[in-house]
């Protein structure tokens, strides 16, 4: 119960004006006294066996303390399997994988030395491509997979370059299939994307001679870096310590374990002192991680009517050369396969495969955008090929809550959410039906399009959350939680939570703004769009909790039964006597009698989260139920196509969420417009590119072009649905994912809308959307040309 | 742009701001091979990060007064100095009158705070073929003025650049000055390009046509290549045919098909093709409806 | 090495520069200003963002020595512009009223740019902001809020914008 007002409004950001005055301080911003520099040498071979690293010729550069190598430091760390060498040993696997480190007292000395680090390598066989990795007389990246120590939910195949193979069987699927009026058949192809965090992946480390590691890094999940480290290390959980200030974005692409483990080592291999290492944009590209391709074959049938019977769909995950978390994106992939759909046969097969080119890991979505870019496709090819209208397609296949299965075999819950709300906020802000204002120009088109998605966070049955209320003597509020803080809010809105709780102002309630795992409260990570809803929960209990304290002494002081008092307004109300009312900041240090007498002592509220009904999935069925929440919600855009030069345009974007309960209006805003233009750069213009020695030959942003203010649309509208999830704080679902999922597929239904065009692969650059056009509507393309005047708006001011 | 610095620092060079030109020109002699001249530092800096030019001296000629001058004089032409920048270029309306396409080119180069920095004739000796200002500058037709030991020269704006990051500069020679001859009153020239989706331009074309009985045309492509090409077919249909819309698609289509285009990282020589009719066409339509 | 004179934020610093120093690590490294970021070095973000003698330039593409002499200011030295209220900028406020700032990284050179924008033209054109912010990136994708941000400014900045570039130091 809630008594206050700050859910529900736009609270501006606590850490609003450390960031617009430039005081947040980052990962980037720390060393401590003493700090060295560490450089990589990475491989120039995409997979070889190192037969020599002669570092003589570094280690005489002035300055230079120490040149690390595998051999230093034999430990293996992974996500899910440890298939990850520190630095590489034996042999490397990709183009770009680090072999070597150099730490120096000088950056100037470590950059110099690491040009001298000299390598000898034996080539071996390489493979590129995942369909191919896949083949048993495939080149094998991970001889010893077999050894590697893997979590139980996985199936990694030893003798062959899986990393992962899940399997969904939900009904009869080849039954289905030929059961169905109208088959869908086709294949998709998702290029691999960059995270580009604007702050690079950097680490300062610190092994102590009392034997802790202390770290500052640019991380999102400090706790599941510690795990990793005092897992693989050999390490008590207490003697790491893992710091992360401010971080500059991560987007799934620092969830994991980055190089602490590694700048750690180096840290006590050099005798105790502290070592920094910061990536150059170069290096992130192409020896950090990035996100997965895929290639996905799917097969499709649905009735006359439109009722989708039989969905079957293989994703074959180019996981590059360390899986990590690709592992569970590809499962997640599987297991969203069927979106916002009640399918009666599904089967899905989904190989996350190694390959010789840069190692991948989560990307904001999580697989969900990969498997949402072929499902809505197909739904909206389903309905042009049947001549039914796509609204109407879809929402005769909508899952029902309370009713409907999933196709993991779970029955969704009454307070799921509302599909079909969001998908008609969705076409009346679209305005579905109302013709597009006419194109700006005779040689391009104007359409709408939009597409649904459905997301609930990926993580593990027992994955928890923690928090502590602590109040201070004037009871404010220390609010101590683990999920972590880079953009999306999050601390913002569970102050709201906390302040409205107490019934105090919500400027009274401080959430830290940076994370300790020795300080802050346990959270499994701050991925999968969850923080809200397990901190949030973690959150309102521990006030529980604090008010349930509060009231027992206020109880006990005021000889008045407890359920006559309620904490509200920053006080211990008495029913009927308000005069016998006593101020928070009079209890929760204890109370002091008149004479001195004192009872109790200072409140600490403490409460967690945990899903209880969330189990594993079947290793052969894939069934159970995997997440905690599903968020429905969708993408509508109008979209203006060039067809002399195939470039695309988003006019207005519309993003409608069912989030439960919107706790922070301006938070949820902007993660849906954020999210949109993130959703929207990927789908028109980033792609990782590799030369066909697996370098990436892009590894910059001239190269890797990023949406820019000129880029994203001159309208935007967010806006959501809220039914409540009773489980959720305030009735609160996540979102942080949900708003980049179904991006790409509603940009690319636009064009089907109009033309007729289908794209299958991501990104659709200009380029790409030229050769369709060409290929399969040649006459639009002439026509095209034939109007072509070349006036333009003009996008720029000339000066 | 395949590459990218893993490098945060600088390699190591002495640093010289020579106040007027006699004391470059000695700097310039005395290191020669070891020097590189420094106008905004754009290109150079940004060369030197990824190790790919390491000048034991760095010669910043900024300091130096008469590099600095933006002049146009009426029926002679327009001097453009070493030191002046993309964004004083931009802001001319000398230049915007009479040079057009020069204007287009540089006023949507890369970003304001870019343009603030680079020189023009920085952007021209870098040679980098995805740079937007050579392309107009051949278009428009002049010379670079050199300064070296063994004298003054003038060389044909056609002809400087030699190949990619290739320019006929010796080593101990410096640019004072690029000098565009006097526009005819009947010129019109424009710079088209394609840049969605990039940073460079994928394609351009700067045209400039002098109308009259006997039109002068040229048509220099720039993006598509390892340095700015022109099409001499399609400046020929330009200048001979008559103006209409046939005349205009049929020099596009004879320029997609005689410009060489490459395939790189930013897009395929086909996609390229496709974008030199394109820009062709549009250049070559706001040409002839000024 | 050589010694040298720049003034940042309204403070003259004294340092001994090297010659292949760049601007960017003379203010992060030497002199402790922490606000101008980088991520990417090579002058496509943005993020290096600072006035030097009153030009926005990618500070990762000065060398340190061409500043001697001359004017730094970021973001820690704007100040305040007479708009009146708890020594932020017009456009800072903005900033944090319309959540113009997620992660943070790239805000101090919207700030400092959108800034110095509204300072010489009080009321830019969307074309003319667009123009301006060019060379940034945002990957959190705050660009509708930085619209929204400036446009907030333009409409109630009745006031002249003060002209001076450096208000009193932090």
């Amino acid at each position: 119960m809630s008594n206050g007002e700050a859910v529900g409004r736009a609270v501006t950001p606590q850490d609003a004006s450390l960031k617009v005055t430039g005081t947040a301080v980052y990962t980037y911003d720390c060393s401590i006294p003493g700090t060295l520099h560490a450089k990589l040498v990475t491989s120039t071979m995409p997979h070889a066996r190192i037969t020599r690293i002669d570092t003589t010729a570094s280690k005489a550069v002035p300055g230079v303390v120490a040149v690390l190598t595998g051999q230093d430091m034999p430990f293996r760390v992974g996500m899910y399997a440890g298939d990850r060498d520190l630095l590489a040993v034996e042999k490397v696997r990709w183009s770009g994988h680090p072999v070597a480190m150099v730490v120096a007292e000088t950056l100037e000395g470590a950059e110099r030395a690491s040009e001298l680090v000299n390598i000898e390598y034996e080539s071996l066989p390489t493979v590129f491509d995942p369909v191919e990795a896949m083949k048993p007389e495939a080149p094998l990246l991970h001889e010893k997979m077999g050894e590697y120590r893997h979590a139980p939910a996985f199936n990694p195949i030893p003798g062959t370059n899986i990393a992962n193979k899940f399997t969904l069987i939900h009904g009869d699927v080849e039954r289905g299939l030929k059961e169905a009026d109208e088959v869908i058949d086709d294949e998709f192809v998702v290029s691999h994307v960059s995270h580009a965090y604007m702050e690079t992946q950097n680490v300062v480390a610190h092994w102590m001679r009392d034997g802790t590691v202390e770290i500052w890094t640019s991380c999102q999940s400090p706790f599941i870096v510690r795990q990793i480290m005092a897992e693989s290390l050999g390490i008590p959980y207490n003697k790491i310590v893992i710091k992360t200030p401010f971080v500059g974005g991560g987007f799934g692409g620092k969830a994991g374990l980055g190089w602490e483990a590694l700048v750690a080592m180096a840290s006590k291999l050099v005798g105790c002192r502290p070592v920094k290492l910061v990536l150059s944009r170069k290096e992130n590209f192409s020896s950090g991680a990035s996100r997965e391709g895929v290639v996905a074959h799917v097969r499709a049938g649905f009735k006359r009517d439109g009722r989708c019977l039989a969905y079957k769909v293989r994703f074959v995950l180019d996981a590059g050369a360390y899986a990590d978390y690709t592992v569970n994106v590809g499962r997640a992939m599987g297991y969203s396969a069927e979106g916002v759909y009640e399918i009666p046969n599904v089967y899905c097969e989904s190989y996350a495969v190694y390959t010789n080119k840069i190692p991948t890991t989560a990307m904001r979505g999580f697989g969900y955008a990969e498997s949402n870019w072929v499902l809505e496709q197909v739904f909206e090819r389903a309905a042009k090929k049947l001549g039914i209208d796509s609204a109407v397609l879809r929402r005769m296949n909508l899952l029902k809550p309370g009713e409907s299965h999933t196709a993991t075999g779970e029955k969704l819950r009454e307070d799921v959410g509302d599909p079909r709300k969001v998908l008609q906020t969705l076409l009346k802000e679209l305005g579905w039906g109302e013709k597009s204002s006419p194109p700006s120009q005779s040689w391009k088109i104007r359409s709408k399009g939009f597409a649904l998605c459905v997301k609930g966070p990926s993580q593990p049955p027992n994955a928890s959350a923690s928090a502590i209320v602590k109040f201070n003597e004037d009871a404010t509020i220390d609010l101590v939680v683990g999920t972590g803080n880079f953009g999306q809010g999050t601390v913002t809105a569970l102050s709201q939570l906390v302040a409205d709780q107490f019934g105090i102002s919500v400027e009274r309630v401080r959430v830290d703004l940076t994370r300790d795992t020795s300080k802050s409260a346990y959270t499994w990570q701050t991925v999968g769009s969850r923080g809200l809803f397990t901190d949030g929960t973690a959150s309102l209990r521990a006030c529980e909790d604090a008010k349930r304290q509060i009231t027992d002494l206020a109880s006990q002081v005021l000889r008045i039964p407890g359920e006559q008092l309620e904490v509200s307004e920053g006080e211990v109300k008495v029913k009927g006597r308000p005069w016998m009312n006593i101020r928070l900041k009079d209890i929760v240090f204890g109370y002091v009698y008149p004479n001195g007498n004192t009872v109790g002592g200072p409140i600490i509220g403490r409460g967690y989260f945990s899903s209880s009904l969330t189990t594993y999935l079947d290793p052969t069925t894939g069934q159970g139920i995997p997440t905690i929440f599903h968020t429905f919600g969708g993408t509508a855009v109008e979209v203006e196509l060039d067809l002399v030069t195939g470039s695309i345009e988003v006019q207005k974007a519309v993003q409608v969420f069912d989030v439960g309960k919107a706790i922070n209006p301006l938070l949820l805003r902007m993660q849906l417009d954020g999210g949109f233009v993130m959703g929207m750069s990927i789908a028109l213009f980033e792609q990782v590119k590799f030369d066909d020695q697996g370098w990436v030959v892009n590894p910059n942003f001239s190269g890797y072009y990023i949406a820019r203010m000129k880029d994203i649309p001159k309208e935007f509208v967010a806006a959501f649905v809220e039914t409540p999830q009773f489980d959720g704080p305030m009735g609160a679902r996540g979102i942080g994912e949900l708003s980049m999922i179904s991006v790409a597929s509603a940009i690319s239904n636009a064009i089907l809308e109009a033309t007729g065009i289908k794209l299958n692969n991501l990104p659709m650059n200009p380029e790409t959307v030229w050769r369709a056009i060409k290929e399969q509507r040649p006459d639009l393309l002439t026509k095209a040309m034939e109007s072509y005047s070349g006036v333009e708006t003009p996008l720029r001011v000339t000066s | 742009m395949s590459f990218g610095s893993p490098y945060f620092t600088l390699p190591e060079f002495t640093y010289h701001h020579p106040n007027n030109l006699e004391e470059a020109m000695r700097l310039l002699k005395t290191h020669g091979e070891e020097a590189k001249v420094m106008g905004g530092g754009v290109g150079l800096l940004a060369f030197m990060k990824e190790r790919l030019m390491s000048p034991a001296h760095v010669i910043d000629i900024k300091g130096i007064r008469e590099l600095k001058e933006l002049k146009y004089t009426s029926g002679i032409g327009l001097s453009i100095g070493a030191c002046v920048t993309l964004a004083e270029v931009a802001q001319s309306d000398a230049v915007k009158h009479h040079y057009t396409a020069l204007h287009e080119a540089v006023s949507g180069a890369a970003d304001p705070m870019i343009r603030g920095r680079a020189t023009l004739v920085g952007n021209l000796c870098e040679a980098i073929p995805w740079v937007d200002s050579p392309p107009a500058l051949i278009a428009l037709g002049g010379a670079v003025r050199v300064n070296g030991p063994r004298g003054g020269r003038e060389v044909d704006l056609g002809n400087f650049i030699r190949g990619p990051v290739d320019i006929d500069l010796q080593p101990d020679e410096l640019v004072t000055h690029l000098v565009l001859s006097e526009s005819p009153p009947s010129r019109r020239s424009t710079f088209q390009k394609f840049s969605v989706g990039s940073e460079f331009s994928v394609a351009s074309v700067a045209a400039s046509v002098v109308l009259g009985r006997r039109r002068e045309v040229r048509l220099v492509y720039g993006g598509v290549s390892s340095t700015p090409l022109r099409s001499l077919e399609a400046e020929k249909v330009v200048a001979e045919g008559e103006v209409s819309e046939a005349m205009i698609q049929k020099a596009a289509h004879v320029a997609s098909r005689s410009v060489q285009c490459v395939s790189d990282v930013l897009a395929s020589a086909d996609y390229r093709r496709h974008l030199v009719q394109v820009l062709t066409t549009k250049a070559l339509k706001r040409v002839f409806e000024r | 090495m050589r010694e040298s004179e720049v003034k940042v934020n309204g403070q003259i610093r004294m340092r001994e520069m090297k010659d292949n120093e760049l601007l960017l690590d003379l203010l992060r490294d030497r002199l402790e200003v922490k606000s101008v970021k980088a991520a990417c070095w090579r002058g496509e973000c943005g993020l290096c963002t600072v006035l030097l003698n009153g030009e926005l330039v990618k500070s990762c593409l000065v060398l340190a020595v061409e500043a001697s002499g001359g004017e730094v200011v970021t973001v820690e030295g704007i100040g305040e512009d007479g708009s009146g209220g708890g020594g932020l900028t017009a456009i800072q406020r903005a900033f944090m009223e319309h959540g113009a700032s997620q992660c943070g990284f790239c805000t101090p050179a919207f700030v400092l740019t959108t800034h110095e924008l509204l300072r010489r033209n009080p009321s830019p054109t969307e074309s003319e902001l667009t123009e301006a912010v060019s060379g940034l990136i945002c990957r959190c994708g705050t660009y509708n809020q930085i619209r929204e941000a400036v446009a907030a400014v333009k409409a109630h900045d009745k006031r002249s914008v003060s002209k001076k570039l450096v208000e009193s130091t932090r």
